[in-house]
C-alpha cells in the first residue's frame, strides 16, 4: 500500500499539540474560524457532499443526521439544542477514541464547535466513558485552555457565537454508549435507552433536539472544512465509504494497536502492518468491528475493511475494532466470553434481551464444559432470532452478532465440543474461573 | 382524524392513539405486560410487537402512534405470532411456575398469553433458573408484598409510584437478568394508593397482604358495586365467596376514580366482618325506662310495634330520625316520606370527618373527607334539615335526644359514636328508640326495637358522591337470614299507612325519587349511565358534562 499521509493521528507523537499553542501552531482552529464565516447551513452541506459517515457503528451519513435538527423558526427565541459527543467507548476491543482524546483533545474541541454552529447548539457535552479517567482529565485541560483561550465561552473566537463545553463521566455501563442511553444518563437517569421515535434529533437531552456523534466522526470534521469535500471523498472505496479510518487491531497479532488508514484497507494490509499473526501462527477467524459484530472466518481476509464491503462480506465494520484470532482460540469458548458480555451488560429493561442473552449465556457455557446437545446449534439460533429486531435498543441485536456467526460458520466446533463432550483446546486462564 | 386499517378493519382515531387502543376500537387485542393507559410508553415488554407495512422490523404497538391516514397493520401474520411466542418463552425461561401456590392464578396474564400465544412446552431444560434467594417475600409496605422471582420486569409499579401516586418509593435495581424492583433505601410503599401497584402488576409479584391465601379468585363472584370508605363513592369490584367480601378491586370510571382506589377504602369492607352482625328482630319490653329484657321477635310485630308506638309519640314529645351516610337516596327518600307520616321535627344526618382521600385522575383528583358515601344523597332525598327550630346531628347527639319522645336511627353504625358509651347513654334518653342496621353495635344493644338490615353489598341503590354524581349500585349476594333490605322494612311499614308504597323495588323508588326532587329531575334508575350522572344542585360545584360545555346549564328554580 502507498504511504498514507496520517490525517486524525497527525498530532500523536507531538506531545505540543496537547497545547492550544502547540495545537494552533499545526494549524488547528482553523477550521473552526472557517466555519463561523460560513452559513451554518453552508457547514451542514460540505460535510454532507464529503460522505462522512459515523465512526461509532452504525455508519450513519453525519452531515444527513445533523440536517434533522429543526431550526429555529423565532430569530429571538432560538430553539435550545444540544451535541452530545458520543465518548463512552466501551463496545470490547475498541480504543481508537481513546488515542484521539488523550493526544489530540483539541482536534475534538475544535470537530465539536464546528457541529455546534452548523446546528446552531450553544452546548456541547462529551460524554467520556468513565474508566477513560487520563482521557477525561486531558480533555478537562483543553476545555480550560480553550475557554481561556477564546474558543469557547460567550464568543467562539470572537464571532458573537455562544457555546459551552462540558466533559461529562459516565459510570461504566456500555449500554449508556447507547444514544438514548447516554441521554438518560446524561440527565441523571438510570442508564437505559428510550423508545424510538421520538428520535433524539427532535426530542433529545432534556427532551430537545440533539445531535450526537461519535468521538472519531467529530475529530474528521475540521479536516473535511480545511481541506474540502472532495479532497475527503478521494481517500476511500469508493462514494459511500470515504475519508480516514481508525482501526484498532487487537488479539494474536505482533503488534496490538490503533493504525490510521484510508477506509477500505483490506484486512490484509490491516494484519500486514500490525506485524502479522502473533508468532506466525495461522489465522483462524477476525472480528471486523468490536465485539458486537459477526465473526468471519480466514477465507475472508482479503475483503476491504469499509462499510458496504463488510456488510457484504456478513459481518460489520461497526467501530473498526478489529480482533484477531489464531488457531489454537476456540470459537464457542470466545462466543462464550461475549454473550457474558453482553448478558453482563444488558440494561434489564426489555424482555428479549434481558432473557435471551442470559440464555444464550448458558447455553454455550455449557457447551464450553462439554455439555452440550446436539439441538443446541438449532436453539441458539432460535434465540437468537427471537432477539433480532424485537429488542428495544440495538444492544439485543449487537448480542446476537457472535452467537449466529459462531453456529453459521463454525458448527462443526459446536459438534465437536458435543461428541467429545469437552473443549478440544488448550484452557486459558482467562476464562477457566468463569 | 386519521384512518388506520388493522387486519382488514378500519377505523378512525384521533391523530396520535397508540395501536393498542386503536386495535381495541375494532376488536383487536393486542397483548401487552407494560402498557397501561394511566402510565408512561415504555415499549419494555416487547409482547406487542405487531406487523406495520412500510416498516422493516416489527414494531411495538404501544409506542407506535397513528399520526397520519393509511397506516396498514397486521397482528394476524405468521411473523408476529412467532415473535410472540417467542417473547413468551422468554418471560417463562426464568419464571417459577408455582402457579398452584400462586395468588395471582387465573388472573395472570402470563397465564392468559401463555395460553393464547405461547408454546406448550420448554426449551429451557438444562440450565437453572434464575432465582432470587431470599427475595421471595418481601415486605414493600404495610399492604403489598414482593416475590421477585415471579417478576417479569413490566415496570408498571414504578411507573405507578412516580407518575400516579407521585412518591416514586420503587425504582429497579442491577443490570441485565439480574434486574430488580424493590424499594429505595430508607423508604416503604406506603403511600395512600399502594395496593394499586398488586392490581396493574400482570404476575404474582405483587400481591396484597390482605388477600394473601385468602381466596383462589375463580372462586369469586365479582359483582361491580361502590366503595363506602368515604364521600369519593370509587368504584369497585366486590369480590366475595358466597357472601363472605374477600377484596375490593377499583373498577374503571373515568368520571371518579380513574382506575385507582386507595388502601383505606379496599380495607372499609373488613367492618362487615369484623363487627357482630344483627340477624333477627329484636323488640324490648315496654316499661323499665330502657332497662327491660329484649327478645327475639318476627318481622310482624316489630313492625307493628314500630308503628303503634312512632304514631303515639307525637302525643309525648317530639320525634327524631338520625339517617346516616350510609342510606341510599332510595331508602332516604322512604325515611323523609316515614317522617313525614308521623310528623318527625328533627331529621338529620351526622356523619364521621377524616381525613382527606385523594384518588387521582384525569380531572386532577378527587378529594373526599366525610367517611360515608351518601351524606349528600341523603340530604337531598329525605333528610334535608327542614328549618332553623329543628335539632341537627350535633345537638341530637349532644343530648338533644332527651327532649325525644321517639328516636329513629339507621343505622347502627352511623358513626364511630355509635360505639361510644357516652353517646349510646345520651341517645337512650329518648322514650323509644328505634334501630335499624347490620352492626350489632352498643347502640343497637340499648335499642327498644333493632331491625336488622343488609348492608350496602347486599342491596341494590345510588349514592351521591363528593362532586354530587349519582352513581348506582347492585347487590352482590343475599343478605342472610332473616336480614331485610331497609328499603324492604320502610316499604312495609309505610305500605300501612298507604297501600301504594308496598313492595317497591329500589327502581320504582328512584324514580318516584327523580320525579320529586328537584336535582334528581329527568333521571330515571333504567337509564342512569354506568359512569353516574352529575346531578343538577344549584349552589355547589357540579360539573357540566365536557360535551354539553356549551349549552347552557338547567338550572332548577
Amino acid at each position: 500500500m502507498a504511504a498514507f499521509e496520517r490525517v486524525l493521528t497527525r498530532n500523536v507523537g507531538k506531545p505540543e499539540a496537547l497545547t492550544l499553542k502547540g495545537y494552533r501552531q499545526g494549524g488547528g482552529y482553523e477550521a473552526l474560524a472557517k466555519a463561523l464565516a460560513m452559513d451554518p447551513d453552508a457547514v451542514i452541506e460540505e460535510v454532507k457532499k464529503s460522505g462522512l459517515r459515523g465512526r461509532g457503528g452504525a455508519g450513519f451519513a453525519a452531515g444527513l443526521k445533523w440536517s434533522f435538527i429543526p431550526k429555529s423558526k423565532d430569530k429571538d427565541k432560538p430553539l435550545t439544542k444540544y451535541l452530545v459527543c458520543n465518548a463512552d467507548e466501551s463496545e470490547p476491543g475498541t480504543f481508537k477514541d481513546r488515542l484521539l482524546m488523550e493526544y489530540d483533545p483539541h482536534q475534538l474541541i475544535e470537530g465539536c464547535a464546528i457541529c455546534c454552529w452548523a446546528v446552531q447548539a450553544a452546548t456541547c457535552y462529551i460524554y467520556i466513558r468513565g474508566e477513560y479517567t487520563k482521557a477525561a482529565s486531558i480533555l478537562e485541560q483543553a476545555l480550560k485552555d480553550a475557554y481561556e483561550g477564546g474558543i469557547l465561552g460567550d464568543s467562539v473566537m470572537g464571532s458573537g457565537f455562544k457555546l459551552n463545553m462540558y466533559v461529562h463521566r459516565g459510570a461504566g455501563a456500555y449500554i449508556c454508549g447507547e444514544e438514548t442511553g447516554m441521554l438518560e444518563s446524561l440527565e441523571g437517569k438510570r442508564g437505559q435507552p428510550r423508545v424510538k421515535p421520538p428520535f433524539p434529533a427532535v426530542v433529545g437531552a432534556f427532551g430537545q433536539p440533539t445531535v450526537i456523534n461519535n468521538v472519531e466522526t467529530l475529530c474528521n470534521v475540521p479536516h473535511i472544512l480545511t481541506r474540502g469535500a472532495d479532497w475527503f471523498k478521494g481517500i476511500g472505496t469508493d462514494e459511500k465509504n470515504t475519508g480516514p479510518k481508525l482501526y484498532a487491531i487487537s488479539g494474536h497479532v505482533e503488534r496490538p494497536g490503533t493504525y490510521e488508514y484510508p477506509i477500505g484497507v483490506t484486512f490484509r494490509e490491516l494484519l500486514e502492518g500490525a506485524g502479522g499473526m502473533l508468532k506466525g501462527r495461522p489465522l483462524k477467524a477476525f472480528i471486523p468491528g468490536g465485539a458486537s459484530a459477526p465473526v468471519l472466518k480466514a477465507d475472508m481476509i482479503d475483503v476491504k475493511m469499509d462499510f458496504d464491503s463488510v456488510a457484504k462480506a456478513g459481518s460489520m465494520l461497526g467501530s473498526a475494532a478489529v480482533i484477531v484470532m489464531d488457531d489454537t482460540t476456540c470459537m464457542v469458548r470466545s462466543a462464550a466470553r461475549l454473550a457474558k458480555f453482553f448478558n453482563h451488560e444488558s440494561c434489564g429493561q426489555c424482555t428479549p434481551c434481558r432473557e435471551g442473552t442470559n440464555w444464550m449465556e448458558l447455553v454455550l457455557k455449557r457447551i464450553e464444559h462439554g455439555e452440550g446437545s446436539e439441538r443446541d446449534g438449532q436453539l441458539l439460533l432460535s434465540i437468537c432470532r427471537n432477539i433480532g429486531g424485537q429488542s428495544l435498543c440495538a444492544l439485543g441485536d449487537a448480542a446476537i452478532g457472535p452467537v449466529k456467526s459462531l453456529v453459521d460458520r463454525f458448527s462443526e466446533e459446536i459438534e465437536q465440543h458435543v461428541r467429545d463432550r469437552a473443549c478440544p483446546f488448550p484452557k486459558r486462564r482467562f476464562f477457566d474461573s468463569n | 382524524m386519521p384512518k388506520v386499517t388493522i387486519n382488514d378493519r378500519t377505523v378512525e382515531v384521533e391523530a396520535g392513539t397508540n395501536l393498542i387502543e386503536a386495535g381495541l376500537k375494532v376488536g383487536v387485542q393486542v397483548p401487552h405486560y407494560c402498557y397501561h393507559p394511566r402510565l408512561s410508553v415504555v415499549g419494555q415488554c416487547r409482547m406487542c410487537l405487531v406487523k406495520v407495512e412500510g416498516m422493516p422490523k416489527l414494531q411495538t404497538a404501544c409506542s407506535t402512534q397513528v399520526m397520519k391516514d393509511g397506516m396498514v397493520v397486521r397482528t394476524d401474520v405468521p411473523e408476529v405470532a412467532e415473535a410472540q411466542k417467542g417473547m413468551m418463552e422468554f418471560f417463562l425461561i426464568n419464571h417459577p411456575l408455582d402457579c398452584p401456590i400462586c395468588d395471582q392464578a387465573g388472573e395472570c396474564g402470563l397465564q392468559d398469553y401463555s395460553f393464547k400465544h405461547g408454546v406448550p412446552y420448554s426449551r429451557f431444560d438444562y440450565e437453572d433458573k434464575r432465582t432470587y434467594p431470599g427475595r421471595e417475600r418481601i415486605p414493600l409496605g404495610a399492604n403489598v408484598v414482593l416475590n421477585m422471582n415471579r417478576c417479569i420486569q413490566c415496570t408498571r409499579c414504578i411507573r405507578f409510584t412516580q407518575e400516579v401516586a407521585g412518591t416514586g418509593e420503587l425504582g429497579f435495581f442491577n443490570r441485565g437478568a439480574r434486574v430488580e424492583i424493590g424499594t429505595f433505601p430508607g423508604k416503604e410503599l406506603s403511600n395512600p394508593l399502594a395496593t394499586c401497584v398488586v392490581d396493574i402488576c400482570p404476575v404474582g409479584a405483587l400481591t396484597s397482604t390482605r388477600f394473601r391465601f385468602a381466596e383462589r379468585v375463580w372462586y369469586l363472584d365479582k359483582k361491580p358495586s361502590l366503595c363506602t370508605g368515604c364521600e369519593v363513592g370509587c368504584n369497585i369490584t366486590m369480590e366475595h365467596r358466597r357472601g363472605d367480601i374477600k377484596r375490593y378491586k377499583p373498577r374503571f370510571n373515568v368520571e371518579v376514580n380513574d382506575y385507582w382506589m386507595c388502601d383505606y377504602g379496599r380495607a372499609s369492607f373488613e367492618r362487615y366482618k369484623s363487627v357482630p352482625r344483627l340477624t333477627s328482630p329484636r323488640v324490648r319490653a315496654e316499661g323499665g325506662n330502657g332497662h327491660s329484657p329484649v327478645v327475639a321477635s318476627s318481622w310482624k310485630d316489630s313492625l307493628d310495634t314500630v308503628l303503634r308506638r312512632l304514631q303515639g309519640a307525637k302525643d309525648q314529645g317530639e320525634i327524631a330520625f338520625l339517617g346516616s351516610g350510609f342510606l341510599t337516596c332510595e331508602e332516604a327518600y322512604l325515611f323523609g316520606k316515614l317522617a313525614d307520616a308521623v310528623g318527625a321535627d328533627h331529621r338529620s344526618v351526622p356523619v364521621d370527618i377524616g381525613p382527606e382521600r385523594t384518588i387521582p385522575n384525569l380531572k386532577g383528583g378527587i378529594t373526599g373527607r366525610e367517611m360515608a358515601p351518601n351524606r349528600r344523597g341523603a340530604e337531598l332525598a329525605g333528610f334535608g334539615s327542614s328549618d332553623g327550630t329543628a335539632l341537627g346531628s350535633d345537638e341530637l347527639l349532644l343530648g338533644g335526644a332527651e327532649r325525644c319522645s321517639a328516636l329513629i336511627v339507621c343505622d347502627s353504625d352511623f358513626s364511630s359514636v355509635a360505639y361510644s358509651q357516652e353517646t349510646v347513654e345520651r341517645l337512650r334518653r329518648a322514650k323509644f328508640l328505634v334501630v335499624f342496621g347490620w352492626a350489632d353495635s352498643p347502640l343497637a344493644q340499648v335499642a327498644d326495637v333493632v331491625l336488622p338490615v343488609a348492608h350496602h353489598g347486599e342491596k341494590d341503590g345510588t349514592f351521591v358522591n363528593v362532586e354530587w354524581r349519582v352513581q348506582k349500585f347492585m347487590s352482590a349476594f343475599p343478605a342472610p337470614g332473616q336480614v331485610r333490605t331497609t328499603l324492604e322494612v320502610l316499604s312495609d311499614l309505610l305500605s300501612r299507612l298507604d297501600p301504594s308504597w308496598a313492595s317497591l323495588s329500589p327502581g320504582a323508588v328512584f324514580d318516584r325519587l327523580a320525579a320529586e326532587v328537584p336535582a334528581f329531575a329527568g333521571l330515571s334508575w333504567k337509564r342512569l349511565p354506568a359512569t353516574g350522572e352529575p346531578l343538577n344542585v344549584p349552589g355547589t360545584h357540579v360539573r357540566i358534562p365536557e360535551p354539553a360545555a356549551d349549552a347552557v346549564p338547567e338550572v332548577a328554580s
